[in-house]
Formats: C-alpha cells, sequence, structure tokens
C-alpha cells in the first residue's frame, strides 16, 4: 500500500480554501461558495454563480412578447407570481395599455399572497440554517394553503402564467374569495406560535443577534434593496416609494429594523407577512366589480422606444428594462435582478466572521438562485 | 405630475451633471412613458464623472447594461434614490463596438458584478476593471450570447420572418 505522507508545513498551514456548494444543503440552488478561511474565520469568500443559467434575456430576443409570457415566473420560482405581473406590467407600460381596476385588485391579492409564501421560505429555510427545523415544516403548512388557492385560480403552483397584457387570465371565483378569508385568519392565530417558537428561542437570537450587519453606506454602494435594505433602517419600498398597479388605494406600513443584522432581516420579513395580509384584507373588503381584462390586440406591437419599470418582489426592487424597435419580437429585455446585487453585498460583510455564520447570512439575505442566473 | 421635492432635486442634479460632463446631453424624460425623470446622453466616456455626482447625492445604482446596436453598442447605467421622492436618473454612452470604457467600480463597488456581466454578455472589457472574468457563462466560453450574431441561423431568421 501505498501511503502519502503530509509535511509538517501542510498540516500547520492556518490559511486555506473551502468549496461551500454546488450542492450545499444551505444553498438552496445551485450555487458554489468558495471561501478562505484562517482556521475558522473567513477571510474572502467569492460565490460562483451560472450554474442554473438558462438564457432569458437571449429567450427574449427570439419570440413575441406574448410568447415570453411563461418566463419571468421560472426566473424567481419563489415569487413567480409578482415577475408574472411585473413583466406584463412593464409591456402595458410600453405600449400605454389600460387596466381594469378590478384586474390591478386581482394582481396586489395575488402578488401579496406569492410574497407571503416567499417570505415564509425566506424566514424558515433561514431558522433550518440555524438548526431549527420544526418552523421550516410549520412554515411550510402555511405556504402549502397559498400554493393550492394560487393553484385554483392560476393552474400552477409555482411558475404561474396567470397575468395578461391588459389584465389577467380569468376572474376569481367563491372558493377562492372564501379560501383567502379563511387562510388569513388561519394565519392570523399563528403568529403568536411563530412568535413562541422562534422569536423567543436562546440559541436562534444568540446566533443571528450582530451577525452580517449591512451598513446604510454599503447598501447604498452595492444597490441592496427588498427585506435586506429594510433590515438596515432604510425606509425603501417600491410599493411606497414609486407606486403602481392599485398599492396607493391600501393602507399598509413598510417595517424597517435599525440593526442591520440577520435576525433584524428575519423580523423584518415577518412583520411585513402581518402587512401583506392586511393589504389582502382591505383588497377583498373591497374589490371593484366589472371586467378583469381590458380588450388589447391578439399581438401587441409596442412603438419603438424603452421603457423601465420597477417593482418590489419578495427579495426587492425588480425592474425590467425593454428596448423596443417597432416590431413583435423586443429587441432587447433586461432584468434588474435584486438578488445579483444583494449577494454581491454579501462579499463584503462576510469577512470577519465563523464559517457557520456565513450559512446564516446567506440564509437571512434569502436569494433566490435562478433569479442571479436568469 | 412631478412634486415639489422632485422638481427641486431635478434643477440641481441638472446643474451638476451639466458642470461634470458638459460635452453631454441633460433632457427630461416622460417618467409616465419611461419610467425616468432624466436621461444623460454621452459619447464614449464620461460615466465616472457622472458616477460621482449620483454618489454626492446619495442615489444608489440600480443596473448596468448594454444594448447591441449592431454598428455601436449602447452603455446604459440607472440610478435611483432610497432617500427623496423616487427619482430615476439613466444615463447612455455610446460606444464603438471595440471601444474600453472605464469601470465605475472604484465609486460604486457594485458595480464590479454588473460590469462582470456586461463584459460576460457582451465582451465589452472594462478598463481598471479589479477582476474581470466571466460571471455566467462557462470561464471557458468563447461566445458573447447577447451580441446580435450570436446564435442567428438561417432557420432562426425565418422565424424571425414569419412573427413579424
Amino acid at each position: 500500500m501505498n501511503i502519502k505522507t503530509i509535511d509538517d508545513a501542510t498540516v500547520n498551514q492556518r490559511v486555506y480554501q473551502l468549496n461551500l456548494g454546488p450542492q450545499h444543503p444551505s444553498t438552496h440552488g445551485v450555487m458554489h461558495l468558495l471561501v478562505t478561511l484562517d482556521g475558522e474565520v473567513v477571510i474572502k469568500i467569492e460565490p460562483i454563480i451560472g450554474y442554473s443559467h438558462r438564457g432569458h434575456e437571449k429567450m427574449a430576443e427570439n419570440r413575441i412578447y406574448e410568447q415570453f409570457l411563461p418566463n419571468p415566473a421560472r426566473m424567481d420560482y419563489l415569487s413567480g407570481m409578482i415577475f408574472n405581473h411585473g413583466y406584463c406590467m412593464a409591456v402595458e407600460k410600453l405600449c400605454g395599455i389600460e387596466v381594469p381596476r378590478r384586474a390591478e385588485y386581482i394582481r396586489v391579492i395575488t402578488s401579496e399572497l406569492n410574497r407571503i409564501a416567499s417570505h415564509f421560505i425566506g424566514a424558515m429555510d433561514y431558522a433550518m440554517g440555524l438548526g431549527a427545523i420544526t418552523p421550516f415544516l410549520w412554515g411550510w403548512d402555511d405556504r402549502e394553503q397559498i400554493l393550492d388557492l394560487l393553484e385554483g385560480i392560476a393552474g400552477s403552483r409555482l411558475t404561474y402564467s396567470y397575468g395578461r397584457f391588459g389584465g389577467v387570465r380569468n376572474d376569481i371565483d367563491q372558493a377562492f374569495y372564501n379560501g383567502t378569508r379563511r387562510f388569513i385568519d388561519r394565519l392570523r392565530g399563528r403568529f403568536w406560535d411563530y412568535e413562541n417558537l422562534i422569536n423567543q428561542n436562546i440559541i436562534f437570537i444568540k446566533r443571528s443577534k450582530g451577525v452580517g450587519v449591512i451598513s446604510k453606506e454599503d447598501a447604498l454602494t452595492y444597490g441592496v434593496t427588498g427585506p435586506s435594505l429594510r433590515g438596515s433602517g432604510v425606509k425603501y419600498d417600491v410599493r411606497k416609494n414609486e407606486p403602481y398597479s392599485a398599492y396607493p388605494e391600501f393602507n399598509f406600513e413598510i417595517p424597517t429594523r435599525e440593526a442591520g443584522d440577520c435576525l433584524a432581516r428575519y423580523q423584518v420579513r415577518m412583520a411585513e407577512i402581518e402587512q401583506s395580509l392586511n393589504i389582502i384584507e382591505q383588497a377583498l373588503d373591497h374589490l371593484p366589480p366589472g371586467p378583469v381584462r381590458s380588450k388589447v390586440p391578439r399581438f401587441v406591437t409596442p412603438p419603438e422606444g424603452e421603457c423601465y419599470l420597477t417593482f418590489e418582489s419578495a427579495r426587492g426592487a425588480v425592474g425590467f428594462y425593454i428596448v423596443s424597435d417597432g416590431s413583435r419580437i423586443p429587441y432587447r429585455i433586461k432584468v434588474r435582478a435584486p438578488s445579483f446585487s444583494n449577494l454581491f453585498a454579501m462579499t463584503k460583510i462576510c469577512p470577519g466572521h465563523f464559517l457557520a455564520d456565513v450559512i446564516a447570512i446567506f440564509g437571512s439575505i434569502d436569494v433566490t438562485v435562478p433569479e442571479i442566473d436568469r | 405630475m412631478p412634486t415639489a421635492g422632485q422638481k427641486k432635486l431635478l434643477e440641481e442634479l441638472k446643474n451638476s451633471l451639466t458642470q461634470a460632463v458638459p460635452e453631454g446631453q441633460v433632457e427630461d424624460s416622460d417618467y409616465t412613458r419611461t419610467g425616468c425623470h432624466l436621461e444623460v446622453r454621452l459619447d464614449q466616456g464620461g460615466m465616472r464623472r457622472v458616477a460621482k455626482v449620483m454618489l454626492d447625492k446619495r442615489f444608489y445604482l440600480e443596473t448596468i447594461t448594454a444594448v447591441d446596436f449592431i454598428d455601436h453598442f449602447e452603455l446604459v447605467y440607472l440610478y435611483s434614490t432610497y432617500y427623496q421622492d423616487v427619482f430615476r436618473v439613466i444615463t447612455r454612452i455610446r460606444i464603438a463596438k471595440d471601444a474600453t470604457p472605464f469601470s465605475v467600480s472604484a465609486i460604486y463597488p457594485g458595480a464590479i458584478w454588473l460590469e462582470r456581466e456586461v463584459y460576460d454578455f457582451f465582451g465589452i472589457r472594462f478598463q481598471e476593471h479589479p477582476d474581470l472574468k466571466r460571471i455566467i457563462n462557462p470561464d471557458d466560453a468563447d461566445y458573447f450570447p447577447l451580441l446580435k450574431n450570436f446564435g442567428k441561423t438561417k432557420f432562426t431568421e425565418e422565424i424571425d420572418d414569419i412573427l413579424c
């Protein structure tokens, strides 16, 4: 047998590189983190992305606007409904299409339901990253109710294609209306459980408090948006700052925390779930009658020009930049992915932390890998 | 209708930007149609001077992208702000196909990845970039996928003719 001996210098070497991923349980997606460590302290971290690149932006240049409708939901599969409606809004802005008020309300209801589902994954998966398995299963249970509701009207559970230019595909039915009411009541009763299960947990607090602080200055220069930004005390939410759809008609708060650490980001997500419930309830109370889709041509032909439309997904400000050359095929579609900028900010905040904290920071920023890679 | 805060900011920004880039055109943009309030048009360079002004005014860099117009590229920088009323500034820079524009990553570190992405998809090499390499496509790729001539075959052109 040939046994290789390692010399003392190699054994005593303190600085080394460690590969987290591409298939690591905590990266919920195919992502590779190349971490340079000194003992157990991170010196440098380099995310290597692109494993789930499908070329959505190139695909857009080879098909008409309607054919691209199923794609946006596949960029961020956790908040697909929001992306789907966002793409429709961008094309409507480019073509100057009016949307009926009832359709706007339905868009808000479905988007907020989807936001809750996405925040449950973000927050509970973070808790699981810290070793707590129960909250993950509880959150999954609540999320499952939402997926059932959305499946009832949109036909699919994750990658929705429910929005249409000038409205939505079909009206909501009584089953959806009643089911959403029941879901709101059920979830309101469970907040107390989550509070007791997670927020008082000493291990959870010790692992997240003061870990991975994003300063306001870093957030600005790295372009961080979404709950990660609001955890740093900046009150910026596209729904309020740059109102779109029917959001100006609803009364809701933008929760912020000053600390900027992992705990703050988690708390912002949980507080946003409550605000989303308020929005849905108001929308259901004042759901206007009327059509859900305006008359638009079978194929839209936008005029020459370009437009940028931004909206708030569960992870931050998404932007669709569409350049049209006056034909039925888009000349260029660029998607501003919030996770892309948020993940890069992580390379700034990780050095100096322990390796175990990298998992916590990664979970608390809550990135979706297919959205980064597009 | 722009609010009073937006109007004030618009005037301030216009003055600072015309001072910083006197060779460029600083114009109002129709927000309801384009989603931007102010548009800066430049030839070849000046992105770093614009970026400095925007950082002074506490804007964040939303994204950098490029558009391939067959005979030239257009580099697009989008800035927006957290702190005031909604305000978006778009900077379009027309560059030649073989140009090497300057990187803004010294001003906005977040641009490191955004510029890597532009290089990855369009082959635009940024000068003074700390780490210019592929980001999403494989390291050994010899193509730039978002160029208009990439992936064009006789078949796809026929499909385009049918669709248009």
